[in-house]
């Protein structure tokens, strides 16, 4: 059984809801600035010559109000992007229609709210005593998991699952495994807002993986890095025999270990990905005539990926990279992505690849910057890797 | 700090706490789960209060009080200790 998907929502920093996505993958809008949100600055004085401050990326627009005032006040930019999002996908699925108990949640990041966590020890580091009491919970990831499932009718079950940037996906195959095993009929997948804070991105621009800005460039020969972007995403995956519409369904799946610690990609894992989701949707990479890739900006990311869609013998299918409109979203991007790739599909039209000019690998089937090009994507592929060694390959398949 | 000025700060912070209950008139007589407060809602309120007042006791030592009226009393009486 192949579970469609009946449900988007999404919202990145072209702001919130499908449209804006579609709007901004047809016409490429510059998201990119410094970063502004209290708790990613960097102290003053924090700066050198060698890591100026600030830090560059893509911050949403102030999510909706649906929350009650006794809620909202407890729930923080993460859960309150998350239910905007979740509206969304709840509503398009129509899934009031079905019994609580049939519904499950998985929601993919983990360490979610490292921003807001900053800001609250700063506050209370000198007045322990005086500690919101609601911390004890809303400290854990699985916050999220309450707050969507006392919002929304959500009874079948509803987890956390950390896969650092390939969280999104990894939520994706997780809930598509929770339909195809007939334990509910319908499953959220949802990569969550992954609010990073000054310390995580300094970390991360130590480690070399930050672009200093202002663009992010995957797969050109410029590439320097990544670049944080907010954003969101769910998808109702159900089963397909509900007659619920279909974006397309998830047609196979596959999560490897690679073995690896630190940042740097794994080849060999990434391949054994991309042949194992292959051979649970049972097609040839022939047949595969889109990816979107995991493509991130950092050189060395880049041409591992590159060197295994050759590899893989992808050279012949259509390439972008989604990071380049809208930027990294760290656990939410392979969700976030899904839903672009689904929304291409629907569009009948592959959006171009910023700053994709002078591709280091041009034997690739690059959707270079500027150039949207016209294509009725029947199977596409889209690979997430995460830190850890989390290699994800998704099959998607056109209804 | 007299009785009806830690009252008042108690109100405010079941205010801060539950902002459906704005317009509604809170007094003395009532108890914190008449007005829908929840036992996370309330350790919420006593812990915004004593910081509000300058007290820092165990919450343990603050059960008993059935109404706010009794709360205020108690905070009133250990803050004069």
């Amino acid at each position: 059984m192949k579970p469609s998907v009946a449900g988007i929502g999404v919202a990145t920093g072209l702001g919130y809801g499908k449209q804006a996505l579609v709007d901004g993958m047809v016409a490429p809008r510059l998201l990119f600035a410094p970063l502004e949100r209290p708790g990613r600055q960097l102290p003053a004085g924090a700066g050198d010559e060698q890591s100026p401050a600030p830090f560059i990326g893509v911050e949403m627009p102030e999510p909706p109000a649906l929350l009650p005032a006794r809620v909202a006040r407890l729930t923080g930019l993460v859960g309150r992007v998350a239910v905007a999002v979740l509206d969304e996908a709840w509503r398009e699925a129509g899934l009031d229609a079905l019994h609580p108990e049939r519904i499950g949640l998985v929601i993919g990041g983990s360490n979610l709210q490292a921003r807001e966590l900053l800001l609250l020890h700063q506050a209370y580091a000198q007045r322990l005593a005086w500690l919101p009491p609601t911390h004890g919970y809303a400290a854990f990831d699985t916050d999220l998991c309450g707050l969507c499932s006392a919002q929304f009718p959500i009874r079948g079950f509803a987890n956390t699952i950390g896969g650092a940037s390939a969280s999104g996906s990894l939520a994706v195959l997780h809930a598509a495994q929770a339909v195809r095993s007939g334990r509910v009929d319908a499953c959220i997948a949802l990569g969550a807002l992954h609010d990073l804070s000054s310390f995580e991105l300094q970390a991360m621009r130590a480690l070399g993986a930050l672009s200093p800005g202002p663009a992010c460039r995957p797969f050109d020969r410029a590439h320097d890095g990544f670049l944080f972007g907010e954003s969101c995403a769910a998808l109702v995956l159900v089963r397909p025999d509900l007659g619920l519409r279909s974006y397309g369904s998830i047609a196979g799946a596959a999560h490897v270990a690679s073995g690896n610690r630190g940042p740097d990609p794994a080849l060999a894992g990434e391949l054994r990905a991309i042949a194992a989701a292959l051979q649970d949707a049972g097609l040839a990479a022939q047949q595969i005539d889109y990816v979107n890739t995991h493509g991130t900006g950092t050189p060395l990311g880049d041409d591992t990926e590159a060197a295994a869609l050759s590899a893989a013998g992808l050279r012949h299918a259509h390439l972008n990279a989604t990071k380049s409109l809208i930027g990294h979203g760290i656990s939410a991007a392979g969700a976030v992505e899904i839903a672009a790739v689904l929304l291409q599909m629907q569009q009948g039209r592959l959006h171009p690849t910023a700053h994709l000019e002078d591709p280091a690998q041009p034997e690739l089937n690059w959707v270079l910057a500027g150039q949207p090009r016209p294509h009725r994507i029947r199977h596409a592929l889209k690979l997430s890797f995460g830190f850890g060694g989390i290699d994800t390959a998704i099959v998607l398949s056109s209804p | 700090m007299d009785r009806d000025s830690i009252l008042a700060i108690v109100i405010e912070q079941i205010r801060t706490v539950v902002p459906e209950l704005e317009g509604e008139a809170i007094g003395a007589g009532e108890a914190m789960a008449d007005l829908g407060l929840d036992s996370v809602s309330r350790q919420e309120v006593l812990i915004l209060s004593m910081e509000r007042i300058g007290l820092n006791l165990p919450l343990v030592q603050l059960f008993g009080p059935k109404n706010l009226g009794e709360l205020a009393q108690l905070l009133q009486t250990r803050l004069a200790r």
